[in-house]
């Protein structure tokens, strides 16, 4: 079962310091969604407000329409993965996983029985008897997990559950709980400051910036399509170029850098004041040896190439002594240039985006 | 690296040191056992039971004996309650309202038994009520208590506040919460918190003389045999108490030993790797 979350101008204080500032956004029913934002943006805050343990200091939370205002985190259908797990170390894992069974007066055979079928679905069948401390961390993950579902919760808040694991085991457990939650079909929200992670798993992502939201989208809309010069560059790389506007169409615009004018992208219209940068992300760049006619062409030397595996970053220096990077697959595809010899530094108008730094706060 | 004088200096250190310490002990037992009237070792007249018979055979120890025992029983019960809850609500507090109710708590401590046991006899006396072993209890509590609340509020430094929260999450009431993972967390400082109440209550003298009304207990039944002139029972009934106090120690740390290798040989069962 899955609810609706509806966060409505959600803001929290901690004295005069504001660490969620006018939240909006309604999570659907069986949703993946994830907050995504620097340590410190408030993710956490707005976590600790949807399961109870802290009151907004203004606006509304609602789940399944019901606003939870005065509700106590036991009486909440959301259940919360804590950043460490906080599993109970004194007790062995069915009665952990079984926790709020117990605290329901369920009998203790109904709860060992319910246990083990929580921990198949996790993938742990038989560890019932193990003490927590006996676990590695991605089985811990995992009791964390079947801990949760035991509350049959109609949503699940996630607290970066995954960062204390390795690379690979990471991996696997995104997919894993993507899953779960496909399975479940519960409402998760997810809170990472893990970009590849909010993109692969969610199906929507809010991205967050000092207690403001400043883009909620889907992740290829996130990637492609950042709203501001905050989400383009914490998702994902960019060539960042400080100018200003000289002549705008309704699509695109001329805008003038010291390395030259260049055209890009362009719908928001700016705020007054607003400074304004150009971003190419490095898999949108190509380097070319003839200048192409049309603009957006830097001459540049080829200065350092580093091999990532999969992709091949290059690393090019304007005349000015600027360095700026291009990406490209490791297919045999492209040619590689050598270090030290001239190229261009060329992109299509329609891959590059003139943003603004921030989205101002909506007032009113 | 130790150099070798050093190393002779430190052994010599430790011996002295152990003798300082057990040497009275070790006389003071062999006088139990010497055949004279005055408890010493020297002159050795010879062997004898006879100083622990005429300790069996005395009913006022006895007494004594069975008043000293409920009187620190009933300092557990109550000691380790308050205790454990002034801990717990101290460490819930912050600023100003904390250091004032930790420094009353605390405070007995510092206060000489002798006046534990002189107010306490004050403030019931006021009320009407007798001294007797009710009021050593009382008086008794009122310090004991306080070491309990030092020692469990030393093991909620511990404490993982996320699983509080995480239990209240997870459906449990404050009292489920408290039951079910605070009281759990702090069962070794509350279990040694009771045998310092059991301990100290037994060992207590000062405030137990002013607030004892009529009833004996060990110490106050020692302190009077040694007034009315000193005989070697005084001996046979300290060598008992030391017997049993390391017979309990040690069968403790046993217990302990063998519940640390259970431990152990369960976490070797190797967590399989994801
Ligand atoms: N209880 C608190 N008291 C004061 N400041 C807090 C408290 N909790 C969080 N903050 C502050 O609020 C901001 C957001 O914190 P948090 O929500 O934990 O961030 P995130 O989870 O995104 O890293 C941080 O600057 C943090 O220092
Ligand atoms: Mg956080």
């Amino acid at each position: 079962m899955s609810a609706t979350v509806e966060l409505d101008r959600v803001s929290a204080d901690f004295g005069s310091f504001r660490a969620v500032d006018k939240v909006s956004v309604t999570i659907g029913a069986g949703e993946f969604f994830s907050f995504l934002g620097p340590s410190g943006c408030g993710k956490t805050t707005i976590l600790r407000m949807v399961s109870g343990f802290i009151a907004p200091s203004e606006g509304h939370i609602r789940i399944g329409g019901e606003d939870m205002d005065g509700i106590r985190p036991n009486k909440r259908p959301t259940v919360l993965i804590f950043q460490n797990l906080a599993l109970f170390p004194l007790m062995p894992v069915w009665e952990n996983v079984s926790f709020s069974l117990e605290m329901r007066g369920v009998d203790k055979a109904a709860r060992r029985a319910r246990a083990e079928e929580l921990l198949k679905i996790v993938d742990l069948p038989g560890a019932g008897n193990k003490m927590i401390s006996q676990l590695s961390g991605g089985q811990k993950q995992r009791v964390a997990i079947a801990r949760a579902l035991a509350v049959e919760p109609k949503v699940m808040l996630l607290d970066e559950p995954l960062s204390a694991l390795d690379l690979k085991l990471r991996q696997h457990m995104r997919a894993e709980l993507r899953a779960i939650q496909k399975r479940t079909n519960v409402t998760f929200i997810y809170i990472t400051h893990d970009q590849g992670e909010a993109l692969a798993m969610s199906d929507r992502v809010a991205v967050m910036s000092q207690g403001r939201l400043q883009q909620v989208a889907k992740p290829e809309d996130i990637y492609n399509n950042p709203s501001n010069g905050f989400v383009a560059s914490f998702v994902g790389e960019n060539n960042v170029f400080d100018g200003r506007i000289i002549a705008s169409q309704t699509t695109t615009a001329r805008f003038e850098t010291d390395l030259g004018v260049f055209e890009a992208a362009f719908n928001t219209p700016p705020s007054s004041d607003q400074k304004l940068r150009l971003y190419v992300r490095p898999e949108y760049a190509r380097l070319v040896s003839t200048a192409p006619e049309a603009s957006n062409a830097i001459a540049v030397t080829i200065s350092d190439i580093s091999f990532e595996g999969n992709f091949i970053n290059i690393h090019a220096t304007t005349d000015q002594g600027r360095v700026l990077t291009v990406e490209t697959r490791n297919d045999g595809s492209s040619d590689i240039p050598e270090t030290g010899s001239r190229r261009y530094f060329t992109f299509d108008a329609q891959r590059a985006r003139i943003l603004a730094d921030e989205t101002q706060a909506a007032h009113s | 690296m130790i150099s070798k004088t050093s190393r002779i200096i430190l052994n010599v250190y430790v011996a002295a040191f152990l003798i300082y310490l057990l040497a009275p002990l070790i006389i003071m037992g062999g006088a139990a056992f010497n055949d004279s009237r005055f408890p010493s070792v020297y002159p050795w007249v010879g062997w004898t039971d006879r100083w622990f018979l005429d300790l069996f055979r005395d009913t006022r120890m006895w007494n004594a004996f069975k008043n000293t025992i409920l009187v620190a029983l009933a300092v557990v019960a109550i000691s380790v309650p308050i205790g454990t809850a002034a801990a717990i609500l101290v460490n819930s507090l912050q600023g100003r309202v904390r250091t004032v109710l930790y420094g009353m708590m605390v405070a007995p401590i510092l206060t000489p038994g002798a006046v534990i046991g002189i107010s306490t006899l004050l403030f019931w006396h006021h009320f009407s009520v007798p001294s007797g072993l009710h009021l050593s209890t009382l008086g008794q509590c009122s310090y004991i208590s306080a070491f309990v609340m030092l020692l469990v509020l030393a093991r909620l430094q511990s404490f993982d506040r996320g699983l509080e929260e995480a239990a209240l999450d997870l459906g449990a009431s404050y009292s489920q919460v408290l039951r079910r993972i605070l009281l759990p967390h702090l069962y070794p400082a509350i279990g040694a918190g009771a045998a310092i109440a059991f301990f100290q209550s037994i060992e207590n003298f000062n405030t137990t003389l002013f607030t004892r009304g009529p009833y004996d207990t060990l110490t106050v039944y020692v302190f009077s045999r040694v007034r009315s002139g000193i005989t070697p029972t005084i001996n046979a009934l300290a060598l008992i108490m030391i017997a049993v106090t390391l017979l309990a120690a040690i069968s403790y740390e046993i217990y302990r030993r063998r519940h640390e290798k259970v431990l152990l040989a369960r976490g070797r069962g190797n967590p399989d790797s994801d």
